[in-house]
């Protein structure tokens, strides 16, 4: 040990900066938002276009300190992070995502006086690019504090039911919940047909991916002509492909009457459905195929070696090995379905999609909102439950450390 | 008993392996040890019928290998392999089930032959039974992996080198449980390695080969006392072999009766190698020990000059070391 080691490191007596700069410019921009623009706006009926206010009109002076409040304390942790201090922004971005729905409810209480029924409370520039912006905060902060997804996926969940009890509780005036007791009925019809729609597709894809990329391990030559054909089918525009569905599958209606009888036409589900299989197939194939082919060869020449036949071989082993990676297919196949179902409404599919273009048609933004904020949450669900669903089966998901001899 | 006769394998034009003949006795250890490429693992890999071979006759208890079914010919033959082959979304105690259960056996003889393997390898139940393959060092691994192979108490064992991805002194530690176990359960091995120690360590038979051919054959200390090529010379360590050869001797059948002088200072256990008499006489600076049993009782005594003097035909060979 030299002299110098032994002498008392001399305190620097400033501290290093390091902001970080996400958060920074996200916090601020929030922060600008809620004082700048409207936060809800207030129509007496639904055609008429709203009265804007802004952040102390719907919330009054207490309201907005508070929220400004913990905006200026995340804007304050932001400036010299730690793990704690991360894990406190956490906590207050997880608070303000579980206030939004409450200041809803506070805004139309102060807003909406009850003799005006057919009052209805929107929600304003503010308020979206609120939500948008906590939501990338919490990205960012998962990232920092590298959260496993099934946690993150809980903690979603548990703001969702939140905002959900709200809804049922007390946001009668909002204008997306007036739209959906308008038509209650019709709304989980379509639910309904959009789910319904998107989980055969997914299912009967599937089965084809599966064979698909099993022909294709057996017959080599098939892989490139087969990607050339899922690739050019992936290229073609999903309006165009519903229409060219339209032609064919009417004049095989009119050929087979049985088919008619089963409800196949030119428009409705039956080209909807074959549209979106089309569409799942070159992700579900090319997932299959690769997850098919990532198990160790020496894994495989193990269980030849032990003495397990072909089929043996294939389901006890390539399968479950595999099955993490084709959950990933079925994930990215069930999103992607899941939006492109929305435009199936335009052949007469049915679904949430009907909302949205129907919205458009009469310049409804609220319909247009009942029919894209499910199908949105319906996206991100299916996201977090299968990615969820792949991290449970990876065989290492539970992996501590090794102990060394 | 395994024979192969005039064993060819071709891949297109070339010949992995050129007409190779070999004969394994029943419970005999053979290893065949080579350069990378020389077909070592090819020749093993035929015998459980991995690999088809091109030519000749494999003949196993009698009858050639194509008369079974590779399934259940595999299933009586156990393998291990390198990299352990283990089952990454298993636990240990199903993976060293696997050929059992293939065999149908009821779940209770699976799991007492399991609990038993899992015993006589080192790996207490209680702990090992339920972890992933992924959380167990290098060494626990492969003693599964030995464990899986020994699980349907196959006559022959197959080893394609087994222990080539350990750190040295795990494979020391496993190298003498292996001999350990073969002592006692009289296995007929094939075992494929490129390190000649390990095959002089654990081999009754020695089989060099060299680009798909066998350059020589035979026990190891008739290969190192006699390398009747260069390449075998090498093998075997060059200038090295003497000291080698030591190790396969034992201080017992070279030590003479206590003389008249007084005994030396430096006392070594009977069942121990000459080449670590040797390494003994050079640490403490003298060219005489002590030999004593297993109790530290004096029993003769060890000297250089009489190491030197003889000449050595065949000796025992030293199994625990």
């Amino acid at each position: 040990m030299s002299l110098l080691d032994a002498l008392p490191t001399p305190q620097v007596s400033w501290r290093q900066w390091r902001p970080n700069r996400v958060l920074l410019v996200l916090f601020s921009a929030m922060l600008a938002a809620i004082w700048l623009l409207d936060v809800v706006s207030v129509s007496p009926n639904r055609i008429v276009s709203g009265e804007e206010a802004g952040l102390i009109e719907a919330i009054g002076w207490v309201g907005a300190l508070l929220v400004s409040g913990v905006m200026l304390t995340l804007l304050a942790l932001s400036l010299q992070p730690s793990h704690q201090g991360y894990q406190v922004a956490l906590v207050g971005v997880s608070l303000l995502l579980l206030l939004l729905p409450f200041g809803l409810m506070v805004a139309s209480h102060r807003l909406i006086s009850s003799d005006t029924p057919q009052a209805r409370l929107n929600m304003g520039m503010a308020y979206w690019l609120m939500l948008s912006l906590l939501l990338l905060c919490w990205i960012e902060l998962r990232l920092r504090l590298t959260l496993s997804r099934r946690r993150s996926t809980l903690m979603l969940l548990g703001v969702l039911l939140v905002w959900g009890v709200c809804a049922i509780l007390g946001l009668d005036s909002l204008a997306l919940g007036q739209e959906l007791r308008a038509r209650d009925d019709e709304f989980w019809r379509a639910l309904r047909q959009h789910v319904t729609l998107v989980s055969a597709s997914v299912a009967i894809s599937i089965g084809l991916g599966l064979t698909l990329a099993m022909l294709m391990r057996r017959y080599a030559k098939c892989q490139k002509i087969a990607f050339g054909v899922l690739n050019f089918l992936q290229t073609i525009p999903s309006i165009a492909l519903f229409g060219l569905m339209l032609g064919p599958l009417a004049w095989l209606a009119a050929q087979w009457p049985l088919l008619s009888q089963l409800g196949v036409s030119g428009i409705g589900w039956a080209p909807a459905l074959l549209a979106l299989v089309a569409y799942s197939l070159l992700p579900m194939v090319r997932n299959t195929y690769i997850a098919l082919e990532q198990v160790s060869p020496e894994t495989l020449e193990a269980a030849r070696g032990m003495g397990m036949r072909n089929s043996q071989r294939f389901f006890q082993v390539r399968l479950p090995l595999a099955l993490p990676v084709l959950l990933e297919g079925i994930r990215i196949t069930t999103v992607q379905a899941i939006g492109l179902t929305a435009v199936a409404a335009l052949i007469g599919a049915g679904g949430l999609g009907a909302f949205i273009f129907q919205g458009l048609g009469q310049a409804a933004m609220d319909m247009v909102l009942l029919g894209a904020l499910p199908i949105l949450m319906l996206a991100l669900i299916a996201d977090a439950g299968l990615g969820a669903l792949a991290d449970i089966l990876r065989p290492n998901a539970t992996a501590q450390s090794g102990d060394s001899q | 008993m395994i024979e192969l006769a005039h064993v060819t394998k071709r891949f297109g034009d070339v010949a992995a392996v050129d007409d190779i003949s070999l004969r394994i006795a029943k419970g005999k250890f053979c290893a065949l040890v080579g350069t990378s490429g020389c077909g070592k693992s090819t020749t093993l890999r035929m015998i459980n019928r991995l690999i088809a071979h091109s030519d000749g006759d494999i003949i196993l208890d009698g009858q050639p290998i194509d008369a079974y079914d590779p399934v259940k010919l595999r299933r009586r033959i156990g393998y291990v392999i390198q990299h352990t082959g283990l089952f990454p979304h298993w636990t240990v105690a199903r993976n060293i089930g696997l050929v059992p259960r293939l065999l149908k056996w009821s779940a209770a003889d699976v799991q007492a032959k399991v609990e038993e393997l899992m015993k006589l390898l080192g790996l207490p139940v209680d702990e090992f039974a339920a972890k992933y393959p992924h959380q167990l060092s290098g060494g626990q691994a492969q003693r599964v992996g030995v464990a899986r192979a020994l699980a349907a108490d196959p006559d022959i064992l197959l080893m394609d080198e087994p222990f080539g991805a350990l750190d040295p002194i795990t494979r020391e530690k496993l190298q003498d449980e292996l001999s350990r176990l073969q002592a006692r359960m009289h296995k007929t091995v094939v075992f494929v390695t490129h390190d000649m120690d390990e095959a002089l360590r654990l081999a009754d038979h020695l089989v060099v080969m060299r680009e798909g051919r066998i350059v020589q054959q035979g026990s190891p200390l008739a290969l190192l006392q006699q390398p009747n090529d260069p390449f075998v010379e090498s093998l075997l360590g060059g200038l090295e072999r003497g000291l080698k050869q030591a190790a396969l001797t034992r201080i017992k059948d070279h030590m003479s009766p206590m003389g008249p002088t007084l005994p030396a200072q430096s006392r070594i256990p009977a069942a121990f190698s000459l080449r670590q008499g040797l390494s003994m006489m050079l640490r403490d600076h003298t060219d005489r020990l002590t030999v004593v049993d297993q109790h530290d009782v004096p029993v003769g005594e060890l000297t250089l000059r009489k190491i030197v003097k003889e000449a050595q035909p065949e000796q025992g060979k030293v199994r625990e070391s």
